[in-house]
């Protein structure tokens, strides 16, 4: 133990190359140290003053290499050591000083910090320690911060809209290349300059001030600002500034990255849109307006689950209401014609259950009593909130209707006019094709009785006379039966018949008619109806009889649709039907013989002529005419007549 | 027999398109005595030679060709004053004012009466006396 230091140096640890197991013996502390420096797995290396190793652990022979027989060897004739630069310098440099010196080491792809610390015994120093820490992935996770970092600084760099940093006392802590750009200024310029001097404190707003101050003192939501500021180069231009807080868990300071976004081509189209989009409305409002003025026609929307009315102000010069009073259904309800509030009443109440469009007539009354007459079509949609809601167009057709009933008027003034002229004409052509013959007989007469009362009597004269008295009574009886022919034979024309065509003239005629009454037309005709042999004419006339009868046996109902559906359909192998199902009064079961006798009727005004009339017409085309009620309300008229073969259908 | 011999002389010529008109009005004025001439039409009348020795006109007012009141006219411009007894099938009461005033002696509407003829005949062909006034014995 006499050579304490040499033994110890070069003697070497326990399982440690260069330990002295005398000495473990010796002193039980000392193996503890060795045991434990053996199980660190930091690589320690001891060398002695001289340059020459003095012992290892076995971290250290792992990771150098290192075997017993290097110990005495110098470190740069170990070849891993080797590569540590200026190793045996820095080692003088520790022993001379007794501080601790650090030096990067790599092997392979790993780092190491290698520290070299004074060995001392007592108060000298005989050698250095070695210690390598592994830094190999504190190493790499720095890499990759600053690879980041550099990536993060192209991409900010690469943004066209100015960014920069404001520390927590509001100065510019770091900008990106834009921003530089845009203020002309140089990084160096404006690393630690108060934000609000910027731009000769163009950013002096209080708003800014207030929100930035307040985002810094942990606010997270900012409200952008708007700036006017004349950029270099530029012009004019609107920047809208937006900050969102940084901050770093660990770091006490808050930040704000500022964003300035050139707004100004976007304000710029956003204001023409704006203002073509307000003189596209402003036109097609004026449009919609002048076209309602012009159609004599308004619009409303009903809201159904809130009553809310709002009425085109149109509507409200039709209702001749003051344009913008609130409209309710009690308003409007005053307006409607007294006989027409059961309608609107049945009308909202429909409306209100369904959600189907409609459409109906009605009727108001002015204070003055004048009336107007109103069309109405509503279409259900659906509002923003999903709620049921019509849409409706309203049209004054007071002119149209009263034209109308001038019309029909007139036209049915002109009717029995004609009739009854054409009644006295055919009178006073009867009149005087008999009047002629009579008159012969007359005056024969009268010379036979003076012939035989003369002296003496020429009886041969008046055997002559009377002869030709019976010569006129015959003739006299010719004209009747000529008449008789020209009344109830009149001249027809067969010809190959569309029933359908027909059908649809005659709905096209009548569809005024039908509707004044309220009639819902309904047509079921058959596309695939062969032919028939008749008269165009005649056969109309019978359609328009059973239509307008329908129509007719309907005027009293107004607790349901006035339905009539006109049908047409083969009936059975070779013939064609054509029936007219109302919904009407129907008719009495046991006068069902008599209905189509001239002069029955079940209608106040009619002759009870047309029925008698189509029957003969149906009958003298082969066909049958029939009566029958529904299951329902209402009756059927119908009538069938033999159709053509199928080669002759198609025209 | 005097009145009847005189009216013999009187010629009546009858105008209507009716032939039974034609056939039994002629021989009833025989029967009064009358000189007769039928005619078909009032073109066939202008053209006869009997225009200037007719004393009366029996005259039908609706005819093809010229009517009854045109031949009046036409008359009326030729100034042959022939006094007009109108007969018509039709009976249009408004028509008779208008041809009296235009200057006709009657207008009887078919099938007229033989006292109604008699009448108009004695009006258009004034006798010299109530006793020369054509009786109608010969009626019922």
């Amino acid at each position: 133990m006499t050579t304490t230091e040499g033994v110890t140096l070069t003697g070497g640890w326990i399982g440690l190359q260069g330990f002295n197991g005398d000495d473990l013996a010796a002193n039980s502390a000392t193996t503890d140290l060795i045991s434990i420096l053996e199980s660190v797995d930091t690589p320690i290396v001891v060398v002695r003053r001289d340059s020459t190793i003095a012992c290892f652990n076995k971290a250290a022979a792992n990771l150098l290499g290192l075997s017993p027989s290097d110990i005495g060897r110098a470190p740069h004739d170990i070849p891993v050591i080797a590569g540590l630069p200026r190793m045996e310098e820095r080692c003088a440099e520790v022993i001379a000083t007794g501080l601790d010196a650090r030096v990067d080491f790599r092997e392979a792809d790993r780092w190491f910090v290698v520290r070299i610390s004074p060995y001392a015994r007592g108060d000298r120093v005989i050698g250095t320690v070695l210690t390598f820490t592994n830094v190999t992935a504190f190493r790499a996770s720095i890499d990759q911060a600053i690879y980041e970092r550099e990536c993060t600084k192209a991409i900010i760099n690469t943004v066209a809209d100015p960014l920069v940093v404001l520390s927590g006392d509001q100065r510019i802590q770091s900008g990106n290349r834009a921003f530089h750009a845009m203020f002309g200024v140089s990084r160096d310029e404006t690393q630690g300059m108060p934000f609000y001097e910027l731009a000769n404190g163009a950013f002096e707003l209080a708003p800014l001030r207030t929100h930035l101050t307040e985002l810094l003192a942990g606010a997270q939501a900012f409200q952008p600002v708007e700036v006017d500021h004349v950029v270099t180069g530029k012009g004019q231009r609107t920047l809208l500034l937006d900050a969102r807080p940084l901050s770093f868990p660990g770091h006490s300071e808050r930040r704000v990255l500022l964003t300035f976004q050139d707004i100004t081509a976007r304000k710029e189209a956003e204001a023409a849109k704006d203002l073509r989009s307000k003189e596209e409305l402003r036109r097609s409002e004026a449009f919609l307006a002048e076209g309602q003025r012009l159609s004599l026609t308004g619009s409303f929307s009903w809201r159904v689950a809130t009553d809310e009315i709002t009425w085109s102000e149109q509507l409200y010069r039709i209702y001749e209401l003051e344009v913008g009073v609130p409209v309710t259904l009690d308003l409007i309800r005053t307006r409607v014609h007294p006989e027409d509030v059961t309608l609107l009443e049945k009308m909202v109440d429909q409306a209100r259950d369904g959600s189907n469009d409609f459409e109906w007539q009605y009727r108001l009354m002015m204070p003055d009593h004048s009336i107007k007459y109103l069309h109405a079509v509503a279409h259900a949609t659906r509002d923003r909130d999903g709620q049921p809601e019509y849409i409706a167009a309203v049209q004054d057709v007071t002119a149209r209707r009263l034209s109308d009933e001038a019309l029909a008027k007139a036209r049915s003034e002109l009717a029995h006019v004609s009739r009854i002229t054409s009644l006295g004409a055919m009178t006073a052509s009867i009149a005087h094709e008999v009047n002629q013959p009579l008159s012969g007989i007359m005056t024969n007469a009268n010379t036979c009785l003076r012939m035989l009362g003369s002296e003496p009597p020429n009886v041969e004269g008046a055997r002559e006379t009377a002869r030709r008295t019976i010569r006129d009574a015959n003739r006299a009886s010719e004209v009747i039966t000529r008449l008789r022919a020209l009344f109830t034979k009149k001249e027809s024309t067969i010809e190959p018949l569309d029933l359908n065509e027909a059908t649809r003239e005659v709905i096209a005629l009548s569809s005024n008619d039908l509707q004044r009454g309220r009639v819902i037309l309904r047509q079921e005709l058959d596309d695939d109806l062969p032919f028939v042999d008749g008269d165009r004419v005649q056969l109309q006339q019978v359609i328009l009889n059973l239509l307008l009868n329908g129509s007719d046996a309907m005027n009293d109902i107004d607790d349901r649709p006035r339905q009539l559906v006109v049908t047409t359909a083969r009936d059975g192998e070779d013939r064609v039907r054509v029936a007219v199902r109302d919904v009407g009064v129907g008719f009495d079961p046991r006068s069902v013989d008599t209905l189509f006798d001239a002069f029955y009727t079940t209608k106040s005004g009619g002759m009870g002529i047309g029925l008698s009339v189509s029957r003969s017409i149906v009958e003298n085309h082969h066909g049958r005419l029939r009566a029958e009620l529904n299951d329902g309300p209402g009756a059927t008229f119908s009538f069938s007549l033999p159709c053509l073969q199928r080669t002759n259908t198609k025209v | 027999m005097e009145n009847r011999l005189a009216r013999m002389r009187s010629l009546v010529s009858v105008v209507d398109d009716d032939e039974s008109v034609r056939e039994s009005l002629p021989d009833l004025l025989r029967e009064f005595g009358f000189a007769v001439r039928a005619f078909a039409s009032a073109a066939e009348f202008l053209a006869s030679d009997c225009v200037g020795d007719t004393r009366c006109l029996i005259l039908d007012i609706a005819m093809p060709g010229m009517t009854g009141p045109a031949l009046q006219r036409e008359l009326s411009r030729r100034q042959r004053a022939i006094p007009i007894v109108f007969i018509t099938a039709h009976r249009d009461e408004s028509i008779r004012p208008r041809l009296l005033e235009a200057g006709a002696v009657d207008c009887l509407f078919k099938p007229f009466s033989e006292t109604a003829l008699l009448e108009a005949l004695n009006v258009a062909l004034p006798a010299n006396g109530a006793t020369d006034r054509i009786d109608d014995r010969g009626a019922p």
